[in-house]
């Protein structure tokens, strides 16, 4: 039988090809239910415009239960944005990623609060324990323990 | 002239009834799973009785199994999904019934 | 000198013939016996006319032989043969005059004894004429060659004709009565005369055709049983007897007779194999419409196929029939299934692997799959809808998950390659059923799934003695087929019935009511067509009572009416007569209307009900004006007759009549009804690129709709919504060029 994600991510993705993503979103790949791609841009007036970024999505067998573990891609085609809460690694400290995850939100409410928490940017600049947190950092970002410092994201 | 009626073989559907009457709505959806209230939450078979809604005192409503689930993991600190509430189950009277006549 | 020396050339020339002629016999004696023996030996051997009143003169044999003789001593025997042989051309008008006298009658009269005559008088001129055997086989054979040569040159066509009536003559003779010896002469006579090597291709063709009328008299039409083996016993009792005369000539055995047949027996024995291939494949169509009484004739076809390569022209046979017979808007989707099933029954005999099947195939899944209601009719037979007694099911086979096409396992001991005639794309076909076969003609089972909830609605809502063994019982099946998954919201749909049941007898035990709901489960169910009726009075109260005993008992749940669905018994008390009826729920409403008052316009009655379309109105009320419970007084004034009035004699009936046949089952959308409705949303964007592009080919239509979220449909389903479009107005097409409507 199919898992609780797979029906879940199903519908999400249905109504996704059907009402297209939010503005500025656009699904680069999701061919299969444990990993999904897209490419995010912030639209209007920002720190970050012009600048394009790639969010990957993994899901585990219990989505929407347990959270995504979504992150920026880094590799050599696209950077994690220079932001207070997002690791060059592409790792993000988000509240709703971690302890203020809910079921009731999906792919696409995610997306949309990463893009305005970039939008609602004032300084570019990485997280001050940065460098240390990147060289010890898990492969999944779930497995982190954020100190959410900044309640707005 | 008298119409007696002798039998009416009449089709009707159920809904659960969630204070929403409007007739023609596509069906308010569980937040959890994204199925319909009348369907069945991903782990039932069956709609209805054997895949019942749960109502809270926060006003929302979710597939019992699906809220249940939810509230069975720590990251839940027993809220609402909803609104991060203390989730408090609902008690429902039938005297909350809109159509309840009697 | 010079003329010294020719003379003693000369000299010792005639010197030497001279010694050869006279040889040792003192002075002339020898040349003078040369002489002689030369002129009785020409004499004896020139030509003579068999015509000639006077008989040919006796000769003493031991003189003429001593004449040869002499003329051998003499070296003289080749000079001789050269005069014998101009001698025979001399001659040969003789025969020539004969053969014009006998021709020119036979061409006249066609009587083929006259040809007869003139092949064995032509043995009299050859015998008169032949050497005696003393001079030796060369002398013969030169001249035989010499004697046919010309007789070939003067030999009309005719003389062809006449020889092929004869030989079947003999072959009619041989088979009538076998030991007959009456023709032994003119085979004979043929042989000496070489005419067997001259026209063998004509003698086997003699019997060739009659293999052909044979195989076509005896097998044209009769497929129950194979044939080919009492063919094969009639060709060797009664074909190979004949042919020992012309093929097996001076065998002196029977083991010799069968060498010399070899070849030539092959050959008649590929022929009869031919016809028989050939008749079949023409009759193919009709073989596999008359499977499985035609199970003869298909093992007879592929024991031919085996030995005639005409694998290509069978298939050829059933494209181009089934092309012209089945495969046209006239052919009824069932027939066609019908006849694909019994086209893989057949082909499964004649070719196994199944490259015959898979070719032929083809063109009737294609399509089939064009076909609109190909995927009705498959599920109707599949829960045993057919309303004739053919079903698509074979219950000799098991019932079994569908097939998917497998991957070709190289290391299974039993693989064996492709035929050579399988094409690149052929895919063994082997293991799958029939049910699998054809529920492949579509890539996805999941259309199976919709066409089946939407006939199992219908059927579920018809149901009226709440028996529901049948439909457990299909569906039972289907799980084995399309497996449990599929079928689970088939499950639901069975579970709302029973549910329905104990729920209507919870209620009626605590307040009997006349009402007897089918309570379904929205989403699992197919779309029902909508619609806004409203039933009016007592209904009503029935309604709304019904719906709150039910939330008494389910407090979390309500009900949501389908007015418009379900059936009504009910009876109408009049002042002269009491009518009992069982009706649609429309109906029920409108005859409820009339216990208000007694006239109502159609408009008044549509209005009082909600939405319902006008034709759906007066179908409704054609049901009672027919029972002579309602008048149509004027054009759309009804009247209730409280006491019944006889019809106006003559008077035309005002109602329309519903259509003949209009099936009763529940008005459940059908997949593509549904289709229909979920195209509409398209609209919006087709409607717009025509207002900003003027008029677009269905190909640009579809390549454009592309871009629009979620569109999936095929140009053949845009074409149907374009058409219907049309129907409605909205659009016109000119030359395959769609605009909008003015």
């Amino acid at each position: 039988m199919a898992s609780i994600s797979t029906r879940r991510l199903h519908k999400e993705l249905s109504e996704i090809r059907t009402e297209g993503c939010p503005c500025g979103i656009t699904l680069l790949n999701a061919d299969n239910y444990e990993t999904w791609f897209f490419s995010i841009e912030v639209l209007g007036e920002s720190l970050y415009q012009g600048e394009v970024f790639k969010l990957m999505f993994r899901f585990d067998a219990s989505y929407p239960i347990s959270s995504p573990a979504v992150q920026f891609v880094v590799d050599q085609n696209s950077q994690a944005p220079v932001h207070p809460h997002v690791y060059s690694n592409g790792h993000i400290c988000a509240s709703i990623l971690g302890t203020e995850w809910s079921p009731v939100l999906s792919v696409s409410a995610v997306c949309v609060t990463l893009q305005s928490m970039l939008a609602s940017c004032k300084v570019k600049e990485r997280p001050v324990d940065n460098d240390r947190y990147v060289r010890t950092a898990p492969d999944n970002p779930k497995k982190t323990r954020f100190q959410y410092d900044d309640d707005t994201v | 002239m008298k119409v007696h009626i002798k039998h009416w073989n009449a089709v009707a559907q159920w809904r659960w009834n969630t204070g929403n009457n409007d007739q023609d709505d596509e069906g308010d959806v569980c937040g959890i799973c994204r199925v319909p209230y009348e369907g069945c939450c991903p782990s039932c078979k069956m709609p209805g009785d054997d895949c019942p809604l749960i109502w809270g005192e926060c006003s929302h409503i979710f597939h019992m199994h699906c809220l249940l689930k939810w509230l069975g993991t720590t990251a839940s600190k027993q809220q609402c999904p909803m609104d991060r509430r203390p989730w408090v189950t609902a008690e429902r009277k039938v005297a909350d019934i809109p159509n309840n006549l009697s | 000198m010079a003329s010294s020396a020719v003379r003693a050339q000369v000299a010792a020339k005639w010197q030497e013939s001279f010694a050869r002629l006279n040889r040792t016999e003192p002075g002339i004696a020898g040349l003078m016996g040369f002489s002689e023996a030369w002129s009785l030996a020409t004499t004896f051997l020139k030509p003579y006319d068999l015509n000639n009143p006077t008989p040919k003169p006796q000769y003493d044999m031991r003189q003429v032989g001593m004449a040869f003789d002499t003329i051998n001593k003499c070296r003289r025997l080749p000079v001789m043969m050269e005069v014998f042989l101009e001698d025979l051309r001399k001659s040969q008008h003789l025969i020539a005059r004969e053969v014009e006298v006998h021709m020119n009658l036979y061409e006249s009269d066609s009587d083929p004894e006259t040809v007869r005559r003139l092949i064995f008088r032509l043995v009299e001129w050859y015998n008169a004429w032949k050497p005696t055997a003393e001079l030796g086989q060369t002398i013969i054979s030169a001249y035989t060659l010499a004697f046919q040569t010309h007789l070939f040159s003067i030999l009309p066509a005719s003389f062809a004709r006449g020889v092929k009536t004869l030989v079947a003559a003999t072959l009619e003779r041989t088979i009538s009565q076998p030991s007959d010896q009456h023709d032994r002469a003119l085979w004979q006579a043929f042989d000496a005369l070489s005419l067997i090597e001259r026209y063998e291709t004509l003698i086997a063709s003699v019997g060739y055709e009659y293999i052909e009328a044979h195989v076509l008299e005896e097998c044209i039409g009769k497929w129950a049983e194979p044939m080919l083996a009492s063919l094969r016993s009639w060709m060797i009792d009664k074909i190979v007897p004949w042919m020992l005369w012309p093929f097996a000539r001076g065998a002196s055995n029977a083991d010799e007779a069968k060498t010399m047949m070899q070849g030539v027996g092959s050959r008649f024995d590929f022929h009869m194999h031919k016809t028989l291939c050939d008749l079949r494949t023409r009759e193919i169509f009709d073989i596999i419409v008359d499977f499985p009484d035609s199970i003869g004739a298909l093992q007879d076809l592929k024991e031919c196929l085996q030995r005639v390569d005409q694998r290509a022209e069978l298939v050829q046979s059933i494209r181009r029939s089934n092309k012209k017979r089945l495969l046209h808007p006239g052919a009824d989707t069932k027939d066609i299934l019908l006849s694909y099933v019994s086209t893989i029954k057949c082909l499964r005999i004649v070719d196994p692997p199944g490259v015959l099947l898979f070719k032929v195939a083809d063109p009737i899944r294609r399509y089939l799959r064009d076909r609109p209601d190909t995927i009705r009719c498959i599920v109707a037979s599949l829960v045993g809808d057919g309303e004739s007694g053919d079903s698509l099911i074979d219950d000799n086979e098991p019932i079994q998950p569908l097939q998917q096409p497998e991957m070709e396992n190289y290391a299974d001991p039993d693989w064996t390659p492709e035929p050579i005639d399988a094409g690149p794309d052929f895919r063994a076909n082997k293991t799958s059923d029939i049910i699998s076969t054809i529920v492949s003609i579509y890539d996805s089972k999941d259309l199976f799934i919709k066409e089946l909830q939407v006939l199992l609605a219908q059927r579920l809502l018809a149901i009226k003695d709440g028996n529901l063994d049948r439909e457990r019982r299909n569906i039972e099946i289907l799980k084995i087929r399309f497996g449990e998954p599929a079928l689970q919201v088939c499950e639901v749909m069975l579970r709302d019935m029973t549910d329905s049941r104990r729920i209507d007898q919870h209620v009626q035990s605590q307040k009997a009511s006349i009402v007897h709901p089918t309570i379904i489960s929205r989403h699992f169910w197919p779309a029902l067509e909508t619609s806004g009726i409203v039933m009016p009075g007592q209904f009503k109260a029935l309604q709304e009572q019904y719906a709150q005993d039910f939330s008494v008992f389910k407090p979390d749940k309500v009900l949501r009416w389908l007015p418009h669905l379900g059936r009504v018994h009910l009876e109408l008390e009049l002042e002269d007569r009491t009518v009992e009826a069982d009706v649609p729920p429309l109906e029920a409403a409108f005859i409820e209307l009339f216990s208000e008052k007694n006239t109502w316009t159609v408009d008044e009655l549509i209005s009082r009900v909600g939405s319902v379309s006008r034709s759906a109105a007066l179908k409704a009320l054609a049901t009672w004006v027919d029972r002579r419970v309602l008048k149509e007084d004027s054009e759309n004034l009804f009247r209730l007759l409280s006491v019944a009035e006889e019809p106006t004699p003559g008077a035309k009936n005002p109602a329309p009549k519903p259509a003949v046949g209009e099936d009763e089952l529940p008005p459940v959308m059908s997949v593509q009804q549904q289709q229909a409705e979920q195209m509409k949303v398209y609209w919006k964007f087709i409607e717009g690129m025509l207002t900003n592009l003027g008029s677009l080919g269905l190909d640009r239509i579809q390549a454009m709709l592309k871009f629009a979220p979620g569109y999936d449909r095929t140009i053949e389903q845009l074409g149907g919504f374009m058409e219907a479009a049309k129907r409605e107005g909205l659009v016109t097409v000119k030359d395959g060029m769609w605009k909008l409507g003015k």
